[in-house]
C-alpha cells in the first residue's frame, strides 16, 4: 500500500538575528545585524500508511510545529522532500489542502464573528463539497461531537471545549483523508476530552483517516496512538509502535508494598529500593529478569506485607527517559 | 476557468452576504459615524468655499470645479473602503499567524484576504460624496452624457485598485518586518490630499511623484481636469486621463500582486 | 499621592518612548497635513490676492505650523480609553482604584502630552523651519502670553473630552461620540481656518461656544493678530469655560459613579 504521507530528508534552517541589549547595541543591531542560522528541522524522514494514527511527541521546540506546517503546507522546507496523497504541498498547496483537515488547538479556524453554523456554510463552498455529501457529513458530526446545542451561537462565545469540538467538525467537513490535530485537547475537562477521543478513534475505524497527533498530553497518546514519533532537536529519536518503544525505554516495572510494621533489611536481589514513605516501598525491577510474582514471592518469605500493586510504566515514563538520553544543549 | 471563476464568486458572495447580516445586528453603533462623517466632508468643502471666496479660485480652480474633484475623491474613497478594507489589516494578519488560516483553504490567499469582508459601513463615507459631487456636477456644468458616465464608471474602477494596490504594497512590508507598523493612516492622509484637492497645488516635484511614481494623481484629479478642462498642473499628458486612470489602476495591482506573492513567499520560507 | 500621579506619568512617557514606529507614522502624517495646508494657503494668496487680509501669507503659515504641533501636545485620550473601557467591561475595576478615576486618566494624557512635545512637537516644527522657515511668535511678550493660554486651551479640550466619554457610560450603544466631538471642533475650533475668515453670522454664534478658545485664541495670541487687551478678555472667557466645563463634569460623574456603581458596569 503506497505510503499517504512520505516525508525525506527534511531540513528547515532558520534564521536568528542576534539583538543585543542597551542603546549601542540596538544601533549596532539595526545596521549591522548579526545573523545564525539554526537548523528547526534538522534530517527528518518517515513515512506514513494510510489508517494509522500517529502521535508526533517531543519537547517544546523540538521541531514538531515546523514539521506539521512543512506537512501543510504553510512553510517551505530548506531541503528535503514530502509527499502527501502522493502530491508535493510545495508544488501544489490547493490540491493537498483539499485532503487535509487541519485542527489547531490554540489557534480556531473558524470564523471568529460568525455563527458555527454559518462557518460550515462557508466551507462547504470552499472546498466545493456537493450538497449530499455535506448535509450527510454535517448531520454525522454534529451528532456524534453533539453540536446542535450551539450551532447558531457566533464562534467568539463559545466555551472551548465547544469550539474544539467546531474546530473538529470543521475539519472533517470536506472528508480528508488526513487529520492533523495539533493540541486538540488542550485546556479541556475530563469529558470533553473523552469525547474528542472516542471521535477520533471513530472516524479512524469506519473512514479510515489517517491522523497525525502532535500533544503534550500524553493520555491522548497513550488511548489513540498505535504507532508514535519522537522528536527531538530537530531529530527523530524514536519511531515504532507504542508498545514496543515503552519496552525498548522503560523495561521495568514497579511493585509498591506495604508493610504491616516496620522493617530493617529491605534490600533484595532481584529489585532496588526507589522510594520508601514510611511503610511504603518502590521496588523497581526488570521485566526481563524476574516476574511480578516471582518477585512477590520471594519478598513475602523477608518481609509482613500487608498490601501490594504493581505499576506498569506508561508513555510519560519512556519520554521522560527520551527526554534524559537526549538532552538539549 | 469557468467552474473557477463560478467557485470563487460563490464564496465571495457568501461572505458578503454574512458581513452584511453581521452589520445589520447593531446598528446603533453606527450613529456616531453617521453624524460625524458628513460633518467632517460637509465643513471640509464648506471651507474650501470660504477660502475661495474671501481670496480667489485656486489655481483657477473655482468653487464648482473644487467641489466636483472633493466629491469624486470621497465616492472613490468610499467604495474603497466597502470592498477592501482588510488591506489595512496585512499587517495584523501577519503578526498573528492569520495567513495560516487562508493558507490551508484550497483557494487563493489574496482573494480570501479581499473578499471576506465587505465593509457596507462604507457607504456612510459614498453618500456625503455623491451628494457633492453630484452637486459640485450640477454648478461645474458637467454633461451627463452616456460617454461621460462610462467614463465616470472607469475612473472610479481605476481608482480603486490604484487605492487597493498603494494599501496592499503598504501591508505586505511586514511580512519582511514582521513588526506591527501601520502606515494605513499616513496613506489616508496622502491620498485624501491629493485626490480631494488640487494637486497643482503642490511644488512641482510633488506633482511628479504622484503621478509617475506613486501614481494617486490619476484616481480623481487628472480625470477630473479632464472633465472640466481645468488646469492640470505642470504635468501635461495625452489622450483622454479616463482611458490612462483604469489602465494605470490595473497595472498598479497587478504589480501591488505581484508584490504580496512574492510577500507570501518569504512568509512560508521564514515563519512567523 | 501626587507621587502617585508622578507615577502614572512618568510610566506614560516611557512606555511612549519605545513605541519609535508609530510616532514616526504620526509625525509623518500631521507634516503631510502641514505641508499641504500651507501649500493651500500659499494658492489662496498667490498674486497678491490676499494683501488687503489682517493676516499675511507669513502669519497663516505660522498660524498652520503652530496649530498643528499645539494638536499633538493636547493629548485627550481619556475620550477613547473610557469608550473602550466601558465596551470591554473593564471600567468598573478602575473605579475600586483607590486615586479618583478621572484624575488617573489625567496624569495618563499629561505624561502623553510630554512625550508628544518631545516625539511628535518638536520634530514637527523642526521641519516646518526647513520648508517655510522658523514659525516666529509676533514678539517675546505675545510669546509668554501664549503659553498659559495653551495651558487652558487644553484644559477646555480635556474637560470636553472627559464629557464625552461620559456620554459613553449613558448610550455606549451609539458608538464613540468623541468622534463627532472632534468633527466639530476640528472646525469651529479654528484649527484648520481661522474664524476670522468665516461669515459674521457664524464668528458671533462662535463667541457663545467654547470652540475658538481652544485654538484660535493662543494662535492669535502667538501671531499678534490680538492686542494684549483682547488677549487677556480671551484668556479670562477661557477661564471662564473652564469653570463651566468643569462644573458640568463633576456633576455627571457622580450621578454616573452612582449608577455604574449600582448597576455593576
Amino acid at each position: 500500500m503506497d505510503a499517504v504521507i512520505e516525508v525525506k530528508d527534511l531540513v528547515k534552517e532558520y534564521i536568528i538575528v542576534k539583538k543585543e541589549s542597551g542603546l549601542r547595541g540596538s544601533i549596532k543591531s539595526l545596521l549591522f545585524p548579526k545573523k545564525t542560522k539554526f537548523n528547526g528541522v534538522n534530517g527528518i524522514s518517515f513515512s506514513i500508511s494510510p489508517g494509522e494514527i500517529v502521535g508526533y511527541i517531543g519537547p517544546n521546540g523540538a521541531g514538531k510545529s515546523t514539521t506539521i506546517k512543512m506537512l501543510t503546507g504553510i512553510l517551505h522546507p530548506t531541503a528535503g522532500s514530502i509527499k502527501v496523497c502522493g502530491i508535493s504541498p510545495q508544488a501544489d498547496r490547493k490540491a493537498v489542502v483539499r485532503k487535509l483537515g487541519v485542527v489547531f488547538g490554540q489557534r480556531t479556524q473558524l470564523y471568529w464573528d460568525l455563527r458555527l453554523g454559518e462557518s460550515f456554510e462557508l466551507l462547504r463552498r470552499i472546498y466545493q463539497i456537493d450538497q449530499v455529501s455535506y448535509e450527510e457529513n454535517l448531520a454525522v458530526l454534529t451528532d456524534v461531537l453533539k453540536l446542535h446545542d450551539f450551532m447558531n451561537t457566533p464562534v467568539r462565545q463559545l466555551s472551548l471545549g465547544q469550539r474544539m469540538r467546531g474546530d473538529i467538525a470543521a475539519s472533517m467537513l470536506h472528508s480528508p483523508s488526513v487529520l492533523f490535530l495539533d493540541e486538540p485537547t488542550i485546556g479541556l475537562d475530563a469529558d470533553a476530552k473523552h469525547a474528542i477521543r472516542n471521535f477520533i478513534k471513530e472516524i479512524n475505524r469506519t473512514r479510515g483517516v489517517t491522523v497525525i497527533l502532535t500533544t503534550h498530553d500524553l493520555d491522548d497518546v497513550e488511548q489513540l496512538c498505535s504507532r508514535i514519533i519522537v522528536v527531538n532537536n530537530g531529530k527523530i529519536v524514536e519511531d515504532g509502535p507504542i508498545g514496543s518503544i515503552i519496552h525498548k525505554l522503560t523495561p521495568h516495572r514497579m511493585l509498591v508494598v506495604e508493610l504491616q510494621e516496620p522493617c530493617q533489611d529491605l534490600t533484595t536481589p532481584h529489585a532496588t529500593v526507589i522510594k520508601q514513605e514510611g511503610l511504603k516501598i518502590w521496588y523497581q525491577f526488570e521485566k526481563e529478569s524476574i516476574s511480578a510474582s516471582e518477585l512477590i514471592a520471594a519478598l513475602s518469605q523477608k518481609l509482613p506485607i500487608q498490601d501490594i500493586s504493581v505499576k506498569e510504566p506508561n508513555v510519560e515514563d519512556a519520554i521522560r527517559e527520551v527526554y534524559k538520553t537526549t538532552a538539549t544543549v | 476557468m469557468v467552474s473557477t471563476i463560478k467557485h470563487y464568486v460563490s464564496v465571495a458572495s457568501c461572505w458578503a452576504r454574512l458581513a452584511i447580516q453581521r452589520q445589520l445586528e447593531y446598528p446603533l453603533f453606527l450613529f456616531s459615524w453617521l453624524l460625524m462623517i458628513p460633518i467632517q466632508y460637509f465643513s471640509g468643502i464648506w471651507m474650501l468655499k470660504i477660502i475661495v471666496d474671501r481670496f480667489q479660485a485656486l489655481n483657477g480652480w473655482d468653487f464648482p470645479q473644487l467641489t466636483f474633484l472633493y466629491g469624486l475623491g470621497l465616492i472613490s474613497h468610499g467604495i474603497f473602503v466597502v470592498f477592501f478594507i482588510n488591506t489595512w489589516s496585512i499587517d495584523h494578519m501577519v503578526i498573528n499567524g492569520g495567513f495560516d488560516r487562508l493558507l490551508l483553504r484550497p483557494m487563493n490567499v489574496f482573494f480570501q484576504l479581499v473578499a471576506s469582508y465587505v465593509n457596507f459601513i462604507g457607504l456612510i463615507d459614498c453618500i456625503p460624496g455623491i451628494i457633492i459631487f453630484v452637486y459640485g456636477a450640477e454648478i461645474a456644468g458637467f454633461e451627463w452624457s452616456l460617454v461621460n458616465i462610462g467614463k465616470l464608471i472607469l475612473v472610479l474602477i481605476g481608482g480603486i485598485l490604484i487605492r487597493a494596490a498603494l494599501f496592499t504594497s503598504l501591508g505586505t512590508i511586514a511580512f519582511w518586518t514582521k513588526r506591527n507598523g501601520s502606515m494605513v493612516g499616513f496613506a489616508l492622509t496622502m491620498l485624501e490630499r491629493a485626490t480631494m484637492y488640487p494637486l497643482s497645488m503642490y511644488p512641482y516635484f510633488l506633482q511628479a511623484l504622484f503621478t509617475f511614481l506613486i501614481p494617486i494623481g490619476f484616481i480623481s484629479f487628472y480625470p477630473a481636469a479632464e472633465f472640466l478642462h481645468a488646469d492640470s498642473g505642470g504635468i501635461d499628458l495625452p489622450l483622454s486621463f479616463a482611458l490612462w486612470t483604469p489602465v494605470v489602476g490595473i497595472i498598479c495591482f497587478l504589480i501591488a500582486g505581484g508584490i504580496f506573492k512574492f510577500g507570501m513567499k518569504n512568509y512560508e520560507s521564514a515563519g512567523s | 499621592m501626587l507621587q502617585a500621579y508622578w507615577y502614572i506619568t512618568k510610566m506614560k512617557l516611557l512606555t511612549n518612548l519605545t513605541y519609535r514606529f508609530e510616532v514616526f507614522t504620526s509625525v509623518a502624517t500631521n507634516l503631510i497635513l502641514m505641508l499641504a495646508s500651507v501649500f493651500l494657503w500659499q494658492t489662496a494668496y498667490k498674486g497678491g490676492a490676499g494683501s488687503a487680509e489682517a493676516l499675511s501669507l507669513q502669519d497663516i503659515t505660522t498660524y498652520t505650523i503652530l496649530s498643528i504641533t499645539i494638536s499633538t501636545i493636547f493629548v485627550c485620550d481619556v475620550q477613547n480609553t473610557v469608550y473602550y473601557k466601558i465596551r470591554e467591561g473593564q471600567i468598573v475595576t478602575d473605579f475600586y482604584r483607590p486615586i479618583p478615576l478621572l484624575a488617573c486618566y489625567l496624569a495618563e494624557d499629561i505624561g502623553e502630552m510630554f512625550s508628544s512635545l518631545l516625539n511628535r512637537a518638536l520634530p514637527l516644527v523642526v521641519f516646518a523651519s526647513i520648508f517655510f522657515g522658523i514659525p516666529w511668535p509676533s514678539s517675546f511678550q505675545n510669546f509668554l502670553i501664549f503659553l498659559p493660554s495653551c495651558l487652558l486651551s487644553y484644559a477646555i479640550l480635556w474637560l470636553l473630552s472627559a464629557l464625552v466619554g461620559l456620554i459613553a457610560f449613558w448610550v455606549m450603544e451609539l458608538g464613540n461620540m468623541g468622534n463627532v466631538k472632534d468633527s466639530i471642533v476640528r472646525v469651529l475650533s479654528g484649527s484648520i481656518v481661522p474664524l476670522w475668515f468665516f461669515p459674521e453670522s457664524v464668528q458671533t454664534i462662535s463667541k457663545f461656544l467654547p470652540f475658538q478658545y481652544t485654538y484660535q485664541t493662543p494662535l492669535g495670541i502667538y501671531i499678534g493678530n490680538t492686542s494684549i487687551t483682547e488677549a487677556l478678555t480671551s484668556m479670562a472667557v477661557q477661564a471662564a469655560w473652564i469653570a463651566i466645563l468643569y462644573l458640568i463634569l463633576a456633576a455627571g460623574w457622580a450621578r454616573t459613579k452612582k449608577k455604574t456603581l449600582i448597576q455593576g458596569g
